[in-house]
């Protein structure tokens, strides 16, 4: 008994400091899916356009974020101010990133890392799923991404892509809450770190 | 059937001779810079509608964005963009003052030489009196609906940015009514501006977020 009670304090111990709020209280279940899919940048024909807010350590700036589907496996994201000029023009290429241009003051490595990374998340559109959790009202597929994770959050019943979280092991990294009326255009989208004080608000370009 | 060809082929010359561009002789240029120097002295305030296009490559639509411009001499300057978000920049002596839909916050450029020359650029270009700066070459066309002036950077800081940007005068006020700039990727923005009204009365406080 006393066996017991230490195995499962132990258990229980090893457990909490190894789990990931991303999936507390969600149950495991089996799944079919083998790949989960994120519809928000996915045709070639649309020029997605989004109004961009940004605060980063309670700094603001504004801009206009360009997203594009080049190619089969290839996305344009290029940031401009609200009077055009460029500040940076990325190319998403399957796991090829290319760096077309950016401004001096943004070409620094660490920040470079982090708006790749960003947007890699939000442009990828298909990840293999390891394995499928779920709560009263959504379905959780989760991916692997390097040595991090990626969970896609899925209405249950609407089949809509409402949040991508990206994890460590142990630790949130990177939120992106997405709104849509279609499911298949993002009407705002969301990014939030958790280990930096940065946020990335965009609105989409209202049509005229 | 005939008719309709030879109106086509009417149109098709006709468009080409409008596009048509040469080069000012230097007569020509220097009657052009008077006029327009003339006519951005006279020029106290300026008050027009504006429409922007950033122009990229890979996109299907050029990015359209429209708003308000205010200008009062010597210096002041807003950008109020309304469509399809409220956004506004004013440029006031050393200072950015950016609204971003109810954001607002303050740039100080005091100690930014890049950004003084943008500010510069922007009043100079707005008034398109800006021929006498030392850090451009820059070139006259004339075509028979517009004259224009090419300005090419000779900063390499700049020419990183703008490979060069272009204003087109109306012929007859000399007035700016199209800015264009191009980056050195060929990407470009233009801004078209229109229902212009010059020297009405515009209160300071405009310039104020």
């Amino acid at each position: 008994m006393i066996r017991f009670l230490a195995i499962s304090f132990l258990a229980s111990l090893l457990l909490v400091s190894c789990s990931l709020k991303t999936t507390e209280g969600l149950r495991q279940v089996h799944f079919n899916k083998t790949v989960v899919e994120n519809p928000y940048f996915s045709n070639p024909e649309i020029d997605y356009v989004y109004k961009a807010k940004i605060e980063v350590y309670k700094k603001n700036f504004g801009g206009i974020l360009i997203i594009k589907k080049t190619g089969p496996e290839s996305h344009r994201v290029v940031f401009t101010t609200e009077f055009g000029s460029k500040l940076f023009d990325f190319q998403f290429e399957g796991d090829t990133f290319t760096k077309h241009f950016i401004v001096k003051d943004l070409d620094k490595k660490f920040i470079v890392n982090i708006l790749k990374d960003d947007f890699k998340l939000l442009v990828n559109e298909k990840a293999k799923v390891l394995a499928v959790y779920e709560s009263e009202n959504q379905r959780i597929y989760k991916a692997q991404r390097e040595d991090r994770f990626n969970f896609y959050f899925i209405g249950e019943e609407s089949e809509i892509l409402q949040k991508i979280v990206n994890t460590s092991k142990t630790k949130e990294i990177v939120k992106i809450n997405f709104t849509t009326s279609d499911g298949k255009i993002a009407d705002t989208i969301a990014i939030k770190h958790s280990n930096i004080k940065l946020t990335i608000d965009l609105e989409k370009f209202k049509k005229e | 059937m005939h008719n309709y060809l030879l109106l086509l082929v009417f149109i098709v010359i006709g468009g080409s001779i409008q596009a048509q561009e040469t080069a000012m002789n230097a007569s020509e240029i220097v009657a052009f810079k008077e006029k327009v120097i003339v006519s951005a002295k006279t020029t106290k305030t300026i008050k027009t509608d504006f429409v922007q296009y950033k122009h990229l490559d890979f996109l299907s639509d050029d990015v359209k964005t429209s708003g308000k411009m205010v200008f009062k001499a010597p210096g002041l300057v807003k950008w109020e963009y309304t469509n399809p978000y409220q956004y506004s920049v004013i440029f006031k002596e050393d200072q950015l003052l950016i609204n971003d839909g109810g954001t607002k916050s303050k740039v100080d450029i005091g100690n930014s030489k890049l950004f003084k020359k943008l500010n510069q650029l922007i009043v100079n270009s707005v008034k398109g009196n800006m021929f006498s700066d030392a850090d451009f070459t820059v070139t006259f066309i004339k075509s028979p609906k517009y004259n224009k002036a090419v300005f090419v950077p000779k900063d390499k800081k700049i020419a990183g940015y703008i490979a060069s940007f272009e204003l087109l005068f109306n012929k007859d006020d000399a007035q700016v009514y199209e800015v264009k700039m191009i980056e050195p990727s060929q990407d470009f923005t233009r801004i078209v501006f229109s229902n212009r009204t010059l020297n009405s009365p515009i209160n300071d406080s405009v310039f104020s977020n």
